[in-house]
């Protein structure tokens, strides 16, 4: 059983959900400014060419149009990132953005031009006024085909952008030694957010010269972006981000806030921007689609010996995180399992296809499709039952993994698999001789916290009012894991008030000291503990005062309901306002503003991962019941269970929640996601051809929280926000497997895929 | 550009009238969004997401795929009348209670969807209220909670 | 998006003069679900949007002289919360139930799927198996138009540009039972890959009638005629059924597109029609 707290822990509302309810938050696109303009990008319609004519002429003398923007006049076009810890192999990278489109056009829907015109009807209309004049250059969409010597090149002159490796005891050897061996090629879908809030901003420069945007976003340190291209000091730009309407990494690459800050800059006025779906279809980068070849070898008794795996992520035709995501996969490549020999290369390679990036899981959840298949193929192979092969190998706390980072947290592994398991309940039974049921599992780890070479810090500053309410702020943003509500209750906790009397502001670049990224599962570790240790130190300085009244030590004292009593002697206490008073009298302020670091490692400089990357891992396990038409190939969820260690659960409505909307999210990219593409032209840009489960799609889930409080957030949290996505794809692919015998190794599994594997042959 | 001709529109929304004079391509989520009922969300704008859901002559509808003039004369009601603060609905206590949301921005929606069902159905079973809220797309949530929440209101919950 | 007249007509005369007026400029909303799709996308340049949803001269549903007839008006949601339908045409309310989701069926209308002739339209294939005919009229006339004659390819009919359907009719189903089967990627909302409709009736155990319908298989959604021959007489027996049922795919020509392949259709297409036909004959799944 877990500790027990006051608030933490406990099913409490909290503000946000209340005007959620109401409609009463103001979204990005909700919001609007007097004089403001309305603009629209102008993107390319080829995947790889060269732009030899841009006539904008027209477009800026139509009425209504208050600029019409190119590469020319942008400031600094090149928006270039040092992608840190780039292997010597690949060397030092610079991954170069364009904002707009100069000449070289390396993916369908690439921005060349922008417009902000009265209204929005006006700047459409100005678009379809711009003459753009292209000439084909050479292409590749398959990243296998990019890898080649021969392939054009996106960049320079090698596609290759990233490449990770894992080397561990001898893989000869291990193979040696095995009884079975298992090997298979994987395929994952590229996925789209499919958030339902579409990117939006609106963008303005305020009395005093500052460039302020107001939007969705995931990361406020944006700013520094805007600065750079724009040629301004860093503190002339600010950004107050919003209430997002969903992120999944969407939001954290950079979208509209640069175009935006373009706009108000050279208009003077304001500007809002807002993707329509279509454009967050062919504009926004989605998650790699991979390749995964995978090789594993087991004794008879189910001991792995071995494990051999190639890896090939399509990169599309811009870097972005793309080095960043393969280490994870690398690094998670072997899935939770102790494994003694072990030999990974990982590559990251351009195409011409739509740039891809941060996704939820971000590289991590596209080898659980792999290693999770394999262990049930071993499984089938040795006749033994899956979770039993699983516990034979199952990580445990002390164990170095292959790219020897020792696992320091808890591993409840068994615990989450058995549960999950179990919470399926009896087998169904087939609806029709033509149907047949399968139940699946899969295992993963995922890791939370930032790679700790990157020297991750969160800010955050607490102070008491004299009434006793608090007020936090942090710049963490939030997507709708109820960010700003943990950070309420971490801090009611710790200062013994109820959640409605502590006030959170966030999420301003200018305003409220910076938190960090929502991304990385780090934003409860980091923010969490930034504010966790800001409202102690408010604690301590209350309690010293509050001490000397009392004629107490300080230890001894317990903040509660408003009311500083002494754990000793119940009758010594005092009101906790009256301590606050004498506080400020005596001129000792009750705020603190806190750093919080991870964990600070050297950047990797080898290709072999062999260091510690991750301050530390999510375990757990989701299960799966389908039932399958085995005429059509249609897949039908029965039931679904997932169960995490999440270390402690703040709140644990928000955890289920996570968990619930990772798994519909897995299910998705298991069973129908796919975001296609046919030579590099987009097909399904939009909801109604790219299918994301609806309320008929997804059955009960059961949600399992199980709390080791060994994790290093707050009161021994863990993360949750990308594990709970992780293992549910595969989960859904084995039950699959189990139900009509034979496996799908391409992901999205579609009714056509699984109906051409019971024929005997997989289809691409 | 030819000069667009207007057409005059007069409608209430959450029982107070509202009039305009708008292009005839209007659609209804257009008109809602600029005249300030901001809660009226837009997701795709191609009726495939159901963020635009709003209460049409005691219908739910996609006010994107429905045009302004078409609404002439008749009620429309947005996911501020369900509740205030003070005098929250069942549905909106519910969801609130259940954590029914997570970002929030299907919500508005979501609790019509959900407020149409219950009105024209007020015992579903638990499949019934899957179908009911199948043209409201949520990525956050799993939809468990959205449903755990409306059937909780269907047994007298939140009352 | 841009230069568009609004029209409310407050009678079918009103309508059909416009109509003759400007032809296919003149575009009727109904549910509004395909029309506003192609404004906002752009391909409609200008024209008349008109507004049909009070026309009462489009509104009612009625027997007549043995014939279910709809008024073009009238919503899908409606159709089938009718308690006529639901008692004499029951097939056709669980058919309906199947379309798109909860909202779009508050506001589409079967004339505006019809219109729209989509080889996807999912009212199309149950109404083709009930025989249904389109009534269509114009300021000058008047005609009865069979839905099977009704499709001339992918978002084409034989409506001529002063034409506006004003009612469906069927014949009261008689003895038989019905099934339709849709088909797509997910089981929410969805773009059919291949859907089924099945009438069929028997007589002492023998098929002494079998109407089939398919879409999203051929540039129109079709009857399958000659398969449905193959059944007629046959005895109502499963292995028999299926292997009729396999040969269905001499009379589509599906094509391969983001959802599907061809070869997926053209396999998968033999098999719903056996599902539906076991369904509808009362055979074991």
């Amino acid at each position: 059983m877990s500790t027990d707290y006051s608030v933490v822990g406990k099913r409490l509302a909290g503000v946000d959900e209340k005007d959620k309810v109401l409609g009463n938050i103001v979204f990005a696109d909700d919001f609007v400014m007097p004089g403001m303009l309305h603009a629209k990008v102008f993107r390319a319609t080829k995947a790889s060419a060269r732009l030899k004519k841009l006539d904008v002429g027209k477009a800026r003398a139509l009425p209504g149009v208050a600029c019409v923007l190119t590469a020319a006049d942008v400031p600094h076009n090149e928006s270039v990132k040092n992608v840190v810890g780039q292997t010597t192999e690949v060397g030092l990278l610079e991954a170069k953005h364009q904002v707009l489109v100069r000449e070289r056009v390396r993916y369908w829907g690439e921005p060349v031009a922008l417009v902000a015109a009265e209204t929005s009807k006006i700047a459409m209309a100005a678009l379809k006024l711009i003459v753009a004049e292209y000439e084909d250059l050479p292409a590749v969409f398959d990243p296998l085909e990019a890898l080649k010597p021969s392939a054009p090149k996106i960049h320079g002159n090698n596609n290759v952008i990233a490449s990770w490796k894992l080397r561990k005891g001898d893989v000869a050897k291990g193979f040696a030694e095995a009884d079975v061996i298992v090997e298979n090629t994987y395929r994952t879908p590229r996925q789209e957010h499919a958030h339902l809030e579409p990117e939006s901003g609106v963008a303005w420069v305020d009395d005093s010269g500052v460039v302020t945007v107001r939007y969705a976003a995931q990361v406020i340190e944006h700013y520094r972006d805007i600065a750079t291209v724009l040629g301004l000091p860093e503190s002339r730009v600010r950004v107050i981000g919003t209430l997002i309407g969903g992120g999944f990494g969407g939001k954290e690459d950079v979208t509209v806030e640069v175009f935006l800050a373009l706009l108000a800059w050279k208009t003077g006025r304001p500007v809002k921007l807002t993707y329509t779906r279509e454009e967050m279809g062919y504009g926004r980068h989605k998650r790699h689609p991979y390749v995964l070849k995978y090789r594993t070898g087991a004794r008879k008794d189910g001991t792995l010996t071995a494990m051999e795996a190639e890896i090939v992520s399509d990169a599309g035709a811009y870097v972005y995180l793309s080095p960043w995501v393969l280490i994870y996969s690398t690094v998670h490549s072997t899935g939770p399992y102790l494994i003694p020999n072990v030999k990974v290369d990982a590559r990251s390679v351009l195409t011409n296809n739509i740039m891809t990036s941060a996704f939820r899981g971000f590289g991590g959840m596209q080898t659980v499709v792999a290693y999770e298949a394999q262990m049930d193929e071993l499984a089938a192979r040795l006749g033994l039952d899956p979770l039993e092969l699983r516990k034979k190998n199952f990580l445990k706390t002390g164990d170095v993994t292959a790219s020897y980072q020792e696992i320091t947290s808890e591993v409840r592994l068994e615990e989450c698999a058995r549960k999950a398991l179990e919470a399926l309940g009896e087998k169904a039974v087939a609806s029709s001789p033509r149907r047949k049921v399968g139940r699946g599992l899969a295992c993963c780890w995922q890791s939370y916290g930032r790679m700790t070479y990157l020297h991750d810090t969160a800010n955050c500053w607490v102070n008491l009012e004299m009434d006793g309410s608090a007020v936090v702020r942090s710049g963490i943003p939030d997507l709708g894991g109820g960010q700003r509500e943990s950070l309420r209750a971490i801090v009611a906790e710790v200062l013994g008030l109820q959640v409605q009397e502590v006030h959170v502001i966030s999420t301003d670049s200018q305003v409220t000291p910076l938190a960090g990224t929502v991304t990385a599962t780090r934003a409860l570790y980091m923010s969490g503990n930034a504010a966790k240790l800001a409202a102690e130190n408010v604690r301590r300085i209350v309690a010293e005062k509050a001490a000397e009244m009392l004629g107490v030590r300080p230890e001894v004292l317990e903040f509660r309901d408003k009311t500083v009593f002494s754990r000793e002697d119940q009758g010594k206490k005092l009101a906790l306002t009256d301590a606050i008073k004498q506080c400020l009298f005596q001129g000792k302020v009750p705020q603190s503003l806190d750093t919080f670091r991870a964990p600070f490692t050297e950047p990797i400089t080898s290709d072999v991962i062999k260091d510690p990357v991750f301050p530390d891992f999510t375990f757990g396990a989701q299960a799966a019941e389908v039932e399958v038409d085995t005429e059509t190939g249609e897949v039908k969820v029965l039931k679904w269970a997932t169960a995490y260690d999440v270390g402690k659960a703040i709140n644990l409505n928000r955890v289920e929640g996570q968990m619930e909307g990772g798994a519909a999210q897995g299910l998705g990219f298991g069973l129908m996601e796919d975001y296609l593409e046919k030579d590099g032209l987009p097909l399904t840009w939009n909801l109604h051809d790219y299918l994301i489960p609806t309320s008929r799609d997804v059955p009960d889930i059961k949600s399992i929280v199980i709390e080791s409080e060994s994790g290093k957030g707050p009161f021994g949290a863990k993360g949750i926000g990308e594990p709970s996505i992780s293992a549910a794809g595969p989960a859904v692919a084995n039950a699959v497997r189990d139900a009509i015998g034979v496996r799908v190794s391409h992901l999205p599994i579609t009714p056509e895929r699984v109906f051409f594997a019971l024929q005997g042959r997989e289809k691409a | 550009m030819a000069k667009t001709e207007t057409y005059n529109i007069r409608l209430t929304v959450n029982d107070r009238p509202v009039s305009a004079s708008i292009a005839a391509e209007t659609t209804l989520l257009d008109f809602l969004r600029e005249q300030g009922f901001i809660e009226v969300k837009r997701g795709c704008d191609k009726g495939d997401c159901g963020a635009c859901t709003v209460i049409l002559e005691g219908k739910a509808v996609l006010s994107c795929l429905t045009l302004a003039l078409q609404a002439d004369g008749c009620k429309v009601y947005t996911v501020k009348s369900l509740g205030t603060a003070e005098n929250m609905h069942p549905l909106q206590k519910a969801f609130v209670g259940h954590e029914a949301l997570q970002c929030g921005f299907c919500t508005p929606g979501m609790l019509l969807a959900a407020k149409a069902l219950l009105d024209s159905n007020p015992h579903p079973t638990r499949g019934e209220i899957r179908e009911a809220i199948s043209g409201n797309l949520c990525r956050c949530t799993g939809y468990q909670k959205i449903v755990d929440a409306i059937e909780a209101v269907s047994k007298g919950a939140y009352r | 998006m841009g230069g568009f007249r609004f029209f409310r007509p407050a009678s079918l005369a009103q309508l059909l003069e416009r109509k003759r007026k400007e032809g296919r400029r003149a575009r009727i909303l109904d549910g509004g679900s395909n029309v506003l799709v192609y404004v906002k996308e752009g391909s409609l340049e200008g024209g008349t949007l008109v507004d049909v949803r009070k026309l009462k001269a489009l509104k009612g549903i009625a027997v007549r002289n043995g014939q279910v007839e709809i008024g073009a008006g009238e919503v899908i949601a409606d159709i089938i919360a009718s308690p006529l339908i639901r008692r004499q045409a029951r097939f056709f309310a669980e058919a309906l139930q199947q379309f798109a989701n909860p909202l779009v069926r508050n506001m589409a209308t079967l004339a505006g799927n019809i219109a729209d002739s989509s080889p996807i339209g999912d009212t199309i294939p149950p109404l083709l198996v009930l025989e249904a005919k389109v009534v269509a009229a114009s300021s000058q006339a008047r005609r009865v138009i069979p839905l099977a004659e009704f499709f001339t390819g992918p978002g084409s009919n034989v409506l001529k540009p002063a034409e506006v359907i004003t009612r469906i009719r069927f014949p009261v189903p008689g003895k038989g039972r019905g099934i339709f089967l849709k088909f797509g990627l997910r089981h929410g909302t969805s773009c059919s890959v291949a859907s089924v409709a099945v009438w069929v009736s028997t007589r002492g155990g023998r098929i002494e009638e079998a109407r089939i319908a398919l879409g999203g298989v051929a540039p129109t959604p079709l009857r399958a005629r000659l398969t449905e021959e193959m059944l007629k007489g046959q005895n109502a027996e499963a292995g028999l059924v299926e292997s009729i049922a396999a040969r269905v795919v001499h009379e589509i020509s599906p094509i391969s597109d983001v959802r599907a392949s061809a070869e997926y259709r053209r396999q998968v297409s033999g098999k719903l029609l056996a599902k539906a036909l076991r369904h509808a004959l009362g055979l074991e799944e």
